[in-house]
């Protein structure tokens, strides 16, 4: 059992006055200190390639999508936020996304899709706002979810990295 | 211009006098509510409001328009008539009693104009008497919102206005008694002519940290606001309020402090007298008392943010077992002091 010993007062405490002057003082002094709220919108979060912000489709340099449209982020997705409908090109890679829609309100930044995708299709961004008007507009199309490659190297190449790392481990 | 002052008639003179204190007074209280959260926030490494405006200035602009359009909720069961009642009467007294204080003087050509809406011979009876009625608006707004919260706010205030009322009349009295008159134009003089502020007399010290305390608790400010005290009673008697109502409460209360720190100034600090220079010219005792009734204001938010709220059984011994004694004796003193020092004038 623990038995905390209340600690006796003092008379300037019991006093109460001396010490109330010493708070102000004490306020009064932080009074002059800078603040360290960082300003959201003018000064934004510092990103960097662990941020796992929301995920995005990638577009190799030829401006082809690298998606195949093989429904494997699909299936991984714990909160079912993505949806593919396939249909064939005359590519070599013969199919690719008629439709890929990702519902930025169901997504949880789980991540689940970028390791699940065989073919690096999908990586998580740094992009981290979300907002709207309506619910509608947060499900994103492929014309919104597309980002070159050049934009998702960091991440791509960090991904590597850790994958990597695991190999190794074998 | 002096010659075409002079020549104007007396009322309008009393319009314009009404007109730039009141609003003065109203402007203070929308500046103060910005002032709240500014200092509480640099206080804690934050940046308060900042983005209405320059510095977040037009902060109580937006704020006020927002209050005029948002919807206004009457509880259930509430006496309406009353409900609705409430909040002027807690904010009309407390602008009311702004009339008395001496800003100072103006000086137009020859003339002085005394700077002040009403200079009654009683300016201190009239103060503690409409002060004692913005007691109403919370004791009403509590019992007519029909809320077991309201309503114990409401009771909370009128119990700690009646403890601290006291400290507050008696270490009032002492000024009163040491300057002779119930004119608070008379105190100032009082005070010019001795060369001293109340403050620096030791009885005047007394009162005016007894003096202090009471109007903390007078305004329901930290460490006393317990009519509003937010962790147990939600929002206290303005729980069930909304809208411009709800704002009403807190004019009703930033008037008041304004008010408080205007007498503060005024009883101890001799009110519109600029320090060791006697002949300084009006605009510099105006700036004066400005400068320090915005010392009391500041004061105000200051303890807000530094002290921790008592609780209720402590905010009720210190009334009537520390304070309230320690005003009476010092009270009995003074007079003693006073009867002994006047020579008998029949
Ligand atoms: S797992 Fe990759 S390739 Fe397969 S559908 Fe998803 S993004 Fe396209
Ligand atoms: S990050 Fe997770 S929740 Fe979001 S789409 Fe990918 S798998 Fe689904």
């Amino acid at each position: 059992m623990v038995v905390v010993q209340r600690k006796a007062l003092t008379l300037a405490e019991r006093l109460y006055l001396p010490e109330v002057l010493r708070g102000l003082s004490l306020t009064f002094r932080k009074f002059f200190e800078k603040p360290i709220t960082r300003q959201y919108p003018e000064q934004p979060l510092p990103t960097d390639e662990v941020t796992r912000g929301q995920p995005r489709l990638v577009v190799k340099e030829d401006g082809n999508i690298a998606c195949v449209s093989c429904g494997m982020c699909e299936i991984a997705c714990p909160a079912y936020a993505i949806t593919i409908d396939g249909g064939e090109t005359d590519r070599g890679i013969e199919r690719e996304p008629k439709k890929f829609e990702i519902d930025m309100l169901r997504c949880i930044l789980c991540g689940f899709c970028e390791e699940a995708c065989p073919k690096d299709a999908i990586f998580m961004s740094n992009e981290l706002e979300l907002a709207d008007y309506t619910r509608a507009g947060l499900v994103y199309d492929l014309e919104k979810l597309k980002r070159p490659k050049s934009a998702l190297q960091k991440r791509i190449d960090y991904v590597y990295r850790l994958n990597d790392r695991w190999r190794s481990k074998q | 211009m002096g010659a075409f002052l002079e020549d104007l008639p007396l009322w309008v003179q009393w319009v314009a006098k009404v007109a730039i204190i009141f609003g003065g007074l109203v402007g203070t209280a929308a500046l103060m509510s910005l002032a709240e959260r500014k200092v509480s926030a640099w206080m804690q490494f934050r940046h308060g409001p900042n983005r209405v405006g320059p510095f977040g200035l037009l902060q109580p602009l937006a704020d006020g328009i927002k209050f005029i359009f948002k919807e206004e909720l009457i509880p259930a069961g509430a006496n309406k008539f009353l409900f609705r009642l409430a909040p002027a009467l807690a904010a009309i007294p407390s602008m009311m009693t702004i009339a008395v204080i001496p800003i100072g003087t103006i000086k137009v050509g020859e003339k002085e104009i005394p700077f002040s809406i009403a200079q009654l011979d009683l300016g201190i009876m009239y103060m503690l008497a409409l002060g004692g009625l913005s007691v109403y608006g919370a004791i009403l707004g509590g019992w007519a919102s029909n809320s077991k919260y309201s309503l114990l706010g409401g009771l909370r205030a009128s119990a700690q206005m009646i403890s601290y009322e006291l400290t507050l009349i008696l270490s009032i009295l002492v000024i009163v008694a040491l300057s002779g008159s119930l004119d608070l134009n008379a105190i100032v003089t009082a005070q010019r002519e001795n060369g001293l502020w109340n403050v620096f007399t030791p009885f005047g010290a007394l009162a005016f940290v007894l003096f202090t305390i009471a109007s903390f608790a007078e305004t329901n400010r930290h460490p006393f606001d317990f009519a509003e005290c937010e962790p147990e009673l939600v929002g206290g008697f303005h729980t069930e309020y909304s809208a411009m109502r709800f704002a009403l409460f807190f004019l009703g209360e930033y008037c008041a402090m304004t008010v408080m720190a205007c007498l503060n100034t005024t009883l101890f600090f001799g009110g519109p007298s600029v320090p060791l220079w006697p002949e300084a010219p009006w605009f510099l005792g105006i700036l004066a008392f400005l400068l320090k009734a915005g010392f009391f204001l500041f004061l105000f938010i200051w303890v807000r943010w530094t002290l921790p709220r008592f609780r209720f059984d402590q905010l009720m011994r210190l009334g009537w077992k520390v304070a309230l004694p320690i005003a009476l004796a010092n009270l009995l003193v003074v007079g003693a002091w006073v009867a002994f020092t006047t020579p008998k004038s029949s």
